[in-house]
């Protein structure tokens, strides 16, 4: 039985560059449910990241609806937008995005501090789920890129969020540290019922995951579970 | 501590564009400030003339009457009266002549003042009580002021009730013209005076403000008082109030015209000597104006953009904070809480290096010379554009990161594309 629908997208197409230049999203609709895990395949440069950032409200698409958990993300404000991510998103980008100055424990708080709640004994639980309490005071730059990903995880739910989003989260790590940042990624959100889309292109996160979307040249396809057979 | 670390945190490289842009702007308001503070200087150098000179006040005076030189330095002799100015100016045709200025009018004369077996040689002085008092400075130490309906009584410098060995209550006779004497009670003892257009000293007499080229001392009665002594209704000087500074040039030129006649008749003015005051604090306001504007302006633009780069680095930062779920104005607060912080420390700074190094006298030679040395002046104006600059600085070094994040969407921040 279908789980109901957490992010509903209709007719979202999206172009950079104005009227004749590139098309990054064509008329892409689909449906997620609560606590489902998605995978977004696709070539570089076919809107994967595009899709992440309009259902983030991070971007605008230029036609189309996107609904999260009810809230009609194409029309926020850029206040509401951020209120949004605060309350239902969690974000994991491929380069981190952590704060260098900040340590590994402040970075994690940063989420809840948004949210006007900061609970460090949160934040250092989450950096022992993590595997890094005994880092919990070096900064980004003093950890390596596996390391930094992990507390971009820990960052992303410390909010418990709904929705987590992840671009390519794996892109700059090695296999080993790869398959280990997609495991703590999916069990995370299992654990915490959220919803996952994961741009990847990794097999083991392909295999795992509930429903696979592919993009091609801003094309939305569902290949089905042969594709993630084939791989 | 974790927004302490936002803000000041991690500049790196930058930190060193940043203590170099807190420099220039400490500098920029050091330059501005003491230029402003040089040109309040000057404007309170000219409020101060204007006081002292009152540029609309005009005198109009009789002949010196040079036969003073002639008073008996000693021996018991009968008492003399001499004028210190001729008594030439009429009333009558004074008022006609002014409009609408004021009259203060004199009557100036000296009077050997015999007591026991000496004398003393004493300046009196008719004066209206009230008008004399807005033009001329008096301070009582004993007593009370003299009015204008009193009648024989008088208000004495201390220096002559002391030579005259009298008191409040007291009395001295002064010899009419008619050749009697008429007893003066004194009602108030000055313990200094600053009469405006004092007569020329020429006699021996008590001093209050010594190596003073005027009179600084004397017996002050009534007008009604002094023409029963005099004999005479006509002045021998009198001040003649403007409406307005402005009106100087006018109100000179009708008084000339009335008195066109008298040839010993002399009406002196202020305002041309005020007016080329007023065109030097012109030139220096507009010199020191353009100054610190060039130097605001140059300096300013320079910490500006190298606050600018600061800003840049920062930028990504401000988009993560916003993306986390931290509202544009909670995302921003960090870069708007280190510019306030460098606004303030090079405000601070640059007003500590111009009150200390700013000259404390100041003069420009070919400028100032009416006006004299000036005393640089730092006032709450000049704190505050102080600080308006240094703040203009800083949000010209932020508006354009601020705007690119405000209107530009997160994503295109974050992918480094914007």
């Amino acid at each position: 039985m279908r789980k109901p629908p957490l992010v509903v997208m209709r007719s979202v197409s999206k172009a950079y560059g104005g009227e004749g230049g590139t098309v990054a999203l064509r008329d892409v609709s689909f449906e997620i449910g609560k606590g489902e895990f998605v995978c977004l395949v696709g070539p570089s440069g076919s809107g994967k990241t595009t899709l992440l950032n309009l259902i983030a409200a991070l971007d605008q698409p230029d036609r189309g609806d996107i609904v999260v958990d009810g809230v009609e993300v194409n029309r926020l404000s850029l206040a509401d937008a951020a209120a949004y991510r605060c309350d239902r998103v969690g974000i994991v980008f491929q380069s981190y995005n952590l704060i260098p100055q900040l340590t590994a424990l402040d970075n994690i708080l940063l989420p809840m501090i948004a949210k006007r709640r900061p609970d460090r004994q949160r934040a250092a639980e989450l950096l022992k789920v993590i595997g890094l309490a005994d880092r919990r005071k070096h900064r980004p730059p003093q950890l390596s890129g596996g390391e930094q990903q992990r507390v971009a995880i820990a960052r992303a739910i410390a909010n418990d969020p709904a929705l987590v989003l992840a671009d390519e989260p794996t892109g700059n790590l090695d296999d080993e540290n790869a398959r280990s940042v997609l495991d703590l990624l999916c069990r995370s959100c299992r654990e915490h019922g959220s919803t996952l889309i994961l741009v990847t292109h990794d097999p083991v996160g392909i295999r795992s995951a509930d429903i696979i979307f592919e993009l091609r040249t801003g094309v939305l396809t569902h290949p089905g579970n042969d594709f993630a057979r084939k791989l | 501590m974790i927004w302490t670390k936002l803000v000041f945190g991690g500049l790196g490289r930058r930190g060193l564009e940043a203590a170099v842009a807190g420099i220039v702007l400490s500098i920029v308001i050091a330059i501005l400030a003491t230029s402003m503070m040089i040109v309040e200087g000057a404007r309170d150098a000219l409020r101060r003339t204007e006081q002292n000179d009152r540029p609309d006040v005009v005198q109009v005076k009789g002949r010196f009457n040079r036969a003073l030189f002639e008073t008996p330095r000693s021996g018991n002799l009968p008492p003399v009266m001499l004028p210190v100015y001729e008594p030439l100016i009429d009333p009558a045709e004074l008022a006609a002549a002014v409009g609408a200025g004021t009259i203060v009018p004199r009557q100036s004369f000296l009077r050997n003042v015999v007591s026991g077996d000496t004398f003393l040689n004493i300046y009196v002085f008719g004066i209206q009580p009230d008008r004399e008092r807005q033009v001329s400075s008096f301070s009582l130490a004993r007593g009370r002021f003299l009015r204008d309906d009193d009648g024989a009584v008088t208000m004495i410098d201390q220096a002559s009730a002391a030579a005259l060995a009298i008191d409040v209550g007291g009395a001295f006779p002064v010899r009419k013209a008619d050749g009697g004497d008429l007893y003066l009670t004194v009602v108030g003892i000055l313990d200094r005076l600053e009469l405006r257009g004092a007569p020329p000293r020429t006699a021996e007499t008590p001093v209050l403000a010594r190596d003073l080229p005027t009179v600084s001392t004397g017996a002050f009665v009534t007008l009604k008082t002094s023409e029963a002594i005099f004999g005479r209704e006509t002045l021998t000087d009198a001040l003649v109030t403007a409406p307005s500074a402005a009106d100087v040039p006018a109100l000179v030129g009708a008084i000339r015209e009335a008195f066109r006649l008298e040839p010993g008749i002399f009406v002196t003015e202020r305002y041309e000597q005020f007016r080329r005051k007023v065109q030097d604090f012109a030139l220096t306001l507009a010199l020191f104006a353009l100054v610190g504007s060039a130097t605001a302006l140059l300096a300013g633009s320079f910490a500006a953009n190298l606050l600018h780069d600061v800003y840049a680095e920062r930028r990504s930062q401000y988009a993560i904070l916003i993306a986390l779920g931290f509202s544009p104005r909670r995302g921003l607060a960090p870069g708007i809480a280190f510019g306030l912080a460098m606004a303030l420390s090079g405000t601070i700074a640059g007003g500590v290096l111009a009150i200390t190094m700013a000259p404390r006298q100041f003069a420009m030679p070919s400028l100032m010379a009416d006006l004299g040395t000036i005393e640089p002046r730092l006032n709450w104006a000049i704190a505050g554009v102080a600080i308006i600059v240094a703040i203009a600085a800083v949000v010209l070094g932020m508006i354009p990161i601020g705007l690119h994040l405000l209107r530009r969407p997160v994503a295109s921040t974050l992918s480094g594309n914007g």
